[in-house]
């Protein structure tokens, strides 16, 4: 029997003895093991574990939350939450509360193909060191990042409705990352890879790691991209990153549900976009980074429309957005670890494929940017900027010159209606990296999309001076 | 523990972590939720046959796992260039205030109140997230060259966030203090500063597509210092991505410009007697009148740069909190860029035309070794013939920080203020940066 399985007449003692109108506690067991070499030298090599839990108590309609590593004494941590949610409950005007939710009873068991977990730490380590050497030894190249992390918790959840879910929680990144440098020209390139898989994931990625090293190289002669506007096309790496960053987080219920003006932004039926765009925030698939069966509140996950037909549908919900909005909870409410508490969160966020071909795209434009693959995004609400890890001039619908230094920036609701092409060719996927939220970083996600084409982007550059 | 090892190993490091705090949060300007948090954990690096290993656990009763997980990390680590931190006489900085330590839950929430219903005495409309924080860290670090010590520090932190929405404009203002005495933190100063920006947001300006000056203001001056983070790190020195490499001694930026890195200011939420490696903290003159002066290092980094430490290892993000899982690596302390002349007030009197840019978005993506940036201007504010005549929106600004701090700076402010817990920044007038607008 899983160790924190062990756990359960403790938990559910704990539980039946709190004297909250509810309670929830949700323990984690995490064995992990990192290995990360930096230019020619190991930087990092660990196997750790870590133990710690959450109690959330809603008393009068005000949460109190208690955060622990030492599981001895949960019934003083149920306590502790209770007393701290007195202290919440008379201060409010605003109840909290839950939708419904039926109990569940679940145990759920990853299956790894080559799990993770029995692979000597050794042989770890001289594939990240062979992936390492590779970049390394292409000319120009000054310093690489290799880095391997896997992480498998036993994440265990209980609240006083009767709920009592087990579930194993697999999570396995590759980043490989080459800088090169000519002078004080420094270029950056990298592949960052994350499932819910085995180290089977990991295997086999002599090809990448050496792409990586070669566009690091590419990059450094480069042209920066000058900024202005332009009709972009965007690989399906970029276009998830940036329908994750520019309208996921708008569609994440708790930006609005205390939040009228947010809401009449945010209406079901509010057209959007095209009517070939459909977004869709997908509960489950198994074996993708981040994609577990529950929730952080135990609410099974399912599979929304975002947007269809270039209309908005819904949000994502917690369990309390979505009593206070009148919805049904989506499965969104998650934590990237025991030290905090759920908040609304995307898994699988990704536009679904269309008709359009990547030479379909090309034709028609006289001066446009081809952008692939992101070095990040940020969003505020409607305002979102991204960066292209690289990208390509396009000149009377031909692919040209490489360039650099490309971030997109705009406003989403408007970019979202210039998106006037939507290609054929979905891609999902997940990165090493993840997302960041409330101070909440990085939690595992995955996103995805076929190529899209957005006229009028405003790109970001150096200004002729 | 230590002791345990004795025999086994040639050197060792236990670090262990304990904290407890509380933290409440307001959303829409309503208290929504208190929590209570106790935290523990351990790290263990040890050097065998004169490889590194390492391991972090959360079990404090049972050491045997930490143990045999560091050794078996230590047997395919690479050669430990250094040794671990020997017992020093660490400088006195003042990190521990009993009234942070005595803060309730209920007077976060009633600062929390306070702070919402200062700002919403100037627009009720606004929408609110508050939250603040206060805790103790108890640090024990043991090393077997005889470094043995116990630090206890305390923390505050508030930070507060206003959002605007009207249809087609959303408008979103942070602000953020933090410290380890209660003093440090004025809590209604926040809310006037938050105000004072927000009014500078009534108006909208439209800006043109052009090189110009613009004026970063203490929380802007991120913009500028962020690749600075990097770029004076000895570890990105030693890898070679330093734009600075080399360069110890030379005149690599304005005359103007000096920087220090201090970990023994007092209360700074970054300031404690000794870093993470139980290294004594210092202050350090990173840029002198523009000629670089240092580079930042922890013991490894040290080690292999053949060089001292500079009492800069910390187990935490570059610009976060400290946490016993990460391994240490090179992070600054406190920063402090010297000051100039003329007041903020002057400084925009004095501008033909230029932005004023307050809060980006994007930060640190993008090649930001190289020193490029390129961000949207969240918070910024057009100004002409020295006048501020609005907020601007769909904004873009970029350059090389290398490039602007060298021939491009115009002037420096005179206030210095604290910005994001870790700079003290006055305002930062530059040349010649590109801005786009849609």
């Amino acid at each position: 029997m899983p160790a924190m399985l062990e756990l359960e007449p403790k938990v559910r003692a704990a539980i039946a003895k709190s004297r909250a109108d509810y309670t929830e506690v949700r323990l984690e067991r995490e064995w992990r093991t990192r290995v990360l070499f930096q230019k020619d030298r190991l930087e990092n090599i660990e196997a750790s574990t870590e133990v710690g839990g959450l109690v959330r108590c809603l008393v009068g309609g005000g949460w109190g939350i208690a955060v622990f590593n030492s599981l001895d004494e949960l019934g003083k941590k149920v306590e502790e939450a209770y007393r701290v949610a007195k202290a919440v409950s008379p201060k409010i005007s605003e109840r909290s509360s839950l939708a419904p939710l039926d109990p569940v009873e679940d145990e759920v068991h990853a299956r790894l193909a080559r799990d993770f977990r029995e692979i000597p730490l050794v042989k770890k380590k001289e594939l990240v060191e062979h992936y390492n050497q590779i970049m390394l030894s292409v000319p120009k190249v000054v310093s690489t990042t290799t880095r391997y992390t896997d992480s498998f918790k036993e994440w265990l959840f209980a609240n006083s409705e009767g709920t009592f879910i087990f579930e194993e929680r697999p999570d396995i990144t590759l980043v490989l990352a080459a800088t090169a440098r000519e002078g004080d020209n420094i270029q950056q390139a990298f592949e960052s890879i994350g499932e819910a898989q085995g180290f089977e994931l990991v295997e086999g990625l002599e090809e990448k790691a050496k792409e990586v090293a070669d566009r690091a190289v590419a990059l450094l002669s480069a042209k920066p991209v000058e900024g202005g506007q332009y009709t972009v096309i965007l690989d399906q790496d970029l276009a998830g990153v940036f329908i994750h960053e520019a309208f996921g987080h708008l569609c994440e219920a708790d930006f609005t549900y205390k939040n009228e003006r947010m809401r009449e932004l945010l209406q079901p039926g509010r057209e959007f976009g095209v009517k070939e765009l459909n977004i869709i925030e997908d509960g489950f698939l198994p074996g993708r980074r981040g994609n577990y069966r529950y929730d952080d509140e135990g609410v099974p996950r399912r599979r929304i429309y975002l947007i269809k037909n270039g209309v908005l549908q819904g949000l994502m919900h917690s369990r309390e957005t979505a009593a206070k909005l009148g919805a049904e909870p989506t499965g969104n409410a998650r934590a990237i670890s025991y030290r905090f508490e759920p908040i609304v969160r995307m898994r699988n966020t990704y536009i679904d494929r269309g008709t359009a071909s990547f030479e379909e795209m090309l034709r028609g434009i006289d001066h446009g940017i081809y952008a692939k693959s992101a070095f990040g995004g940020q969003t505020e609400f409607e305002q979102f900027t991204f960066s292209a890890a690289y990208a390509y001039e396009i000149e009377h619908g031909e692919l040209g010159e490489m360039l650099r230094d490309v971030v997109l920036t705009g406003n989403v609701f408007e970019t979202l209606k210039n998106i006037d092409m939507i290609g054929d060719d979905l891609q999902i996927r997940g990165g090493a990296g993840g997302c960041g939220k409330g101070g909440q970083s990085p939690l595992p996600v995955t996103d995805g999309a076929p190529h899209i084409r957005i006229q009028n982007v405003t790109i970001g550059g150096r200004a002729r001076c | 523990m230590l002791e345990g090892l004795h025999g086994k190993v040639e050197s060792a490091e236990l670090y262990e972590l304990k904290s407890w705090g509380a933290l409440v949060q307001f959303r829409a300007g309503e208290l929504e939720s208190a929590k209570s948090v106790e935290q523990a954990g351990r790290a263990l690096r040890l050097i065998r046959d004169g490889r590194l290993g390492y391991s972090t656990t959360t079990d404090l009763k049972d050491p045997e796992p930490l143990i045999e997980n560091a050794l078996a990390s230590a047997e395919f680590g690479d050669p430990a260039p250094f040794r671990f931190a020997a017992k020093a006489t660490p400088p006195q900085v003042e990190c521990f205030d009993p009234e942070v330590e005595r803060l309730g839950v209920e007077r976060l929430i009633a600062m929390g109140e306070e702070i919402v219903d200062r700002i919403k005495a100037y627009n009720p409309d606004l929408n609110l997230m508050v939250s603040l924080s206060r805790g103790v860290e108890e640090l024990l670090l043991q090393t077997t060259e005889g470094q043995e010590l116990q630090e206890r520090g305390t923390g505050l932190a508030l930070s507060v966030m206003a959002q605007r929405t009207e249809e087609g404009d959303i408008l979103i203002i942070y602000d953020d203090a933090a410290s380890r005495t209660l003093k440090g933190v004025d809590h209604l100063q926040l809310a006037d500063s938050l105000i004072e920006r927000l009014r500078w947001c009534e108006r909208l300006a439209r800006v043109e597509t052009k090189a110009m000056p613009v004026l970063f203001t203490p929380r802007g001056a991120l913009v500028l210092l962020l690749p600075l983070v990097v770029g004076l790190s000895g570890k990105s020195v030693l890898l070679g991505v330093s734009p600075l490499a080399g360069k110890l001694g030379e005149q690599a930026f304005d005359p103007r410009l000096t920087l220090t890195d201090d970990g023994t200011v007092p209360f700074a939420p970054r300031s404690s007697r000794f870093d993470d490696e139980g290294v004594p903290t210092s202050r350090k003159v990173l840029i002198d009148r523009g000629k670089v002066g240092q580079f930042l290092y922890d013991l490894k980094t040290a080690g292999l740069a053949k060089t001292a430490s500079t009492g800069n290892g910390f187990k935490g993000s570059l610009l976060g909190g400290r946490d016993f899982k990460n391994p240490p690596e090179v992070a600054p302390t406190t920063w402090t860029v010297a000051g100039g002349e003329k007041t903020f007030k002057e400084l925009i009197a004095g501008l033909k035309e230029g932005l004023i840019v307050d809060q980006v978005i994007g930060l640190g993506q993008g090649n930001i070794a190289s020193g490029e940036f390129s961000n949207n201007v969240a918070v910024g504010f057009y100004v002409r013939d020295g006048e501020v005549l609005g907020r601007v929106k769909n904004t873009m600004i970029a350059g090389n920080v290398y490039e602007l701090l060298k021939g491009r700076l115009i002037e420096l402010g005179r206030e210095v203020e604290w910005a994001h817990g870790l700079f003290r920044a006055p305002a930062i007038l530059v040349d010649g940066v590109g801005v786009a607008s849609q």
